[in-house]
């Protein structure tokens, strides 16, 4: 098997899923003929008709809503809405209906459905094609949220969230759809736990923690680290809800120092969480307050596109004043 | 895409009616109901009026902390319900459902435990009262914010049309909800696939106390259906026969492969919005007794007594009857007791992840 890229990890996710659940169905804004504008869904409306993938109409609270009816009617469906930042009319069916559903029914209903979103900054697309909007979703009870990183993380994620009980809010760092190739798992039922961090680095001296998008700064920040001597210790979350606090924690309890990165706008985000929990739980332990290096509070620029993201210089300047402190 | 042999005219200038004031047929074609079931119909409705007043009761005297009224309600209700086929076709009601959800099946004690918040309720209380559901019954449990139910009707409507399941999708909504954009991106999805669902506004005039004039420009809600390549029916919703016909005749369009329909069902709303409301400040009272006046159970009780089908004697056994089914339901749902505070914890998802196991215990104090 060849490698590939992230964002045919999706489509082949996809295909081997459908393949094995007649249940499954994908639907979203041109998944269909055009095979989703990332190709996320390329060559699967050939393979399975219109039944299986549906092409919606250019409403998100269409797609997420009428998701849910046909979860709570026996399908899986997996919906994409073609940007994160188009979700947001759809984002009363996540929270008021999709995440409360098996709670508010007593467990009557239940919506086993996953609603995919590329996410990120990094390609030129101003703020409406390039926010993190994973707090939203993070802070919302009953949504499961994933960001992975890498083609395989992908495979095994996506798989898992097709596979879960519960709704997942999928998250695509798109600015990595087509970065890296790799080798996919040639396992039918492989799957990686929601919920499970991965240990990109072994280190001693400082814990760098990050997810999406901004794995990627934070390996090359590590790599940098690497040559100065430095033994930095990464893990990337994966899963924001449940997230790996244990991998987290026992890293941070045992380094000491820890720099959290995410290009998510600075108040509020999934890294505030994390950071107040490391304070909560292992601060006799730490030799340097928690740093987070994240997008600033502004909405996304254009010109500023690849000055908006923390870039490996911001990580190492963050690490300094962990190590300086 | 019409059918043959239809008995009705989408988009009519009057509301559809085959009973007037009197209680005399005016259907102009033939009744096909059995006594039983002109009776049934009518003990539906009259028990629609008996839960509603006793449930006011309980709320009244703090037993239940919300209700919002249904009287007016009935007859469109009663006539949703009896076109269905109770169990196999889904329903996505609203919370001035309660009437429906009765005619429809639902046991009392469940209704009654959902609003009393007990281990009666099979949603285990985590709702406020006026929002039941059941799965047994194919009822998706009622949520509060409006139209946020219409695209979910959708997509099982799609899903049964994908299926080929023969059911049929029935969503009611008040008609504050057609000013939604979730009700339009619903409806609207559901005519694009030509999916077996029939939207149902029971059109009382009023989102709380905004009345129609303010909620839209249109003249009526049925005409809406024009834009989603799909028949809009215009009907009496005080008159329980026209309102079944004619939701009969939408289903079966429906479950026939024919597409989705909008019905406007008028009727009026004697209470205000909520026990929360006065509507006294927005509706005059001459306008509320004028609409009663046109009361659905009146109408429909001298259409049955024209026909020998029901009289004092049969109106004082039966409110008897119903009476102490209330009484007796409200008991055994005190007595299946709250539900233990541990389990708030429950159904946030299928397991119990260890974050919310933490908050649990440290809730409960064992932490």
């Amino acid at each position: 098997m060849s490698a590939v890229t992230m964002v045919q990890a999706v489509a082949r996710t996809l295909d081997e899923e459908m393949a094995r659940d007649p249940r499954v169905v994908v639907m979203g804004e041109d998944v269909g003929k055009r095979g989703g504008v990332f190709l996320a869904t390329e060559k699967l409306f050939d393979k399975y008709g219109p039944d299986r993938v549906i092409d919606t109409p250019l409403a998100e609270a269409a797609i997420v809503g009428a998701a849910l009816g046909m979860a709570v009617h026996g399908l899986r469906p997996v919906a994409e809405i073609q940007f994160a930042d188009y979700v947001y009319p759809g984002f009363d069916q996540l929270v008021s209906q999709v995440a409360k559903l098996r709670y508010r029914s007593g467990g009557q209903f239940t919506a086993p459905m996953v609603v995919r979103m590329p996410a990120g900054g990094g390609v030129k697309g101003g703020h409406h094609h390039s926010q993190s909007p994973e707090a939203h979703f993070a802070h919302t009870a009953g949504l499961k949220v994933v960001f992975p990183s890498t083609p395989k993380d992908t495979q095994g994620l996506l798989r898992a969230a097709i596979r879960d009980d519960d709704p997942v809010v999928f998250l695509e760092p798109k600015r990595l759809y087509r970065a890296v190739k790799e080798e996919l798992d040639d396992d039918p039922d492989f799957a990686l736990p929601i919920g499970k961090a991965a240990e990109r680095r072994r280190g001693d001296d400082v814990v760098l923690v990050s997810y999406g998008g901004s794995m990627a700064e934070t390996l090359r920040a590590a790599d940098a680290l690497v040559e100065q001597g430095i033994s930095p210790h990464v893990i990337d979350l994966r899963s924001l809800a449940p997230w790996d606090e244990e991998a987290v924690l026992s890293a941070v309890a045992r380094v000491g120092r820890v720099v959290l990165v995410s290009e998510a706008p600075h108040t509020a985000s999934f890294m505030s969480e994390v950071s107040a929990t490391i304070a909560e739980e292992v601060l006799d332990a730490l030799l340097a307050p928690p740093a987070r290096v994240t997008g600033p509070d502004t909405p996304y620029p254009y010109a500023q596109d690849r000055e908006y993201l923390p870039g490996p210089n911001r990580i190492l300047r963050a690490v300094q004043r962990v190590l300086d402190y | 895409m019409i059918r043959e042999s239809q008995l009705f005219e989408p988009f009519t200038e009057e509301p559809i009616s085959v009973m007037n004031e009197a209680g005399e047929w005016v259907g102009g074609f033939d009744l096909d109901l059995e006594p039983e079931t002109l009776t049934r119909f009518y003990r539906d409705m009259l028990r629609a009026r008996v839960v509603d007043e006793r449930l006011g009761r309980l709320q009244r005297q703090g037993k239940v902390s919300f209700v919002a009224p249904g009287g007016g309600h009935e007859a469109a209700q009663v006539g949703i319900a009896h076109a269905m086929r109770a169990r196999e076709d889904w329903l996505y009601p609203y919370y001035r459902d309660i009437g429906l959800l009765l005619a429809l099946g639902l046991p009392l004690v469940e209704i009654v435990g959902q609003s009393l918040g007990t281990s009666a309720d099979p949603a285990k209380a985590r709702q406020m009262p006026y929002h039941p559901g059941s799965g047994e019954f194919n009822v998706f449990t009622v949520a509060s914010p409006i139209a946020s139910h219409v695209p979910p009707a959708a997509g099982t409507a799609i899903s049964q049309k994908l299926a080929g399941s023969g059911e049929v999708t029935v969503c009611t909504f008040g008609d504050g909800a057609t000013s939604e954009g979730d009700w339009h991106a619903g409806v609207n999805f559901a005519g694009a696939q030509g999916a077996p669902a029939v939207f149902v506004c029971e059109n009382n005039g009023y989102a709380i106390s905004v009345g129609m004039r303010h909620q839209t420009g249109s003249d009526s809600i049925h005409v809406k259906a024009h834009a989603y390549g799909m028949p809009g029916y215009f009907v009496d919703g005080m008159d329980v026969l026209a309102s079944y016909y004619v939701m009969r005749e939408a289903i079966a369009r429906a479950r026939d492969g024919f597409g989705p329909s909008l019905v406007e069902l008028v009727v009026y709303r004697y209470g205000g919005h909520s026990s929360a409301d006065d509507d006294s400040r927005y509706r005059p009272r001459a306008e509320v007794e004028q609409w009663k006046r046109r009361d659905p159970l009146t109408r429909f009780r001298r259409f049955l007594e024209k026909r020998e089908l029901w009289d004092d004697e049969r109106e004082a056994a039966t409110l008897q009857e119903l009476g102490d089914e209330f009484t007796a339901a409200v008991k055994q749902a005190e007595e299946a007791g709250v539900p233990p505070v541990a389990s708030m914890f429950d159904d946030v998802f299928a397991d119990l992840p260890a974050r919310l196991r933490k908050q649990r215990a440290e809730l409960l104090g064992e932490g």
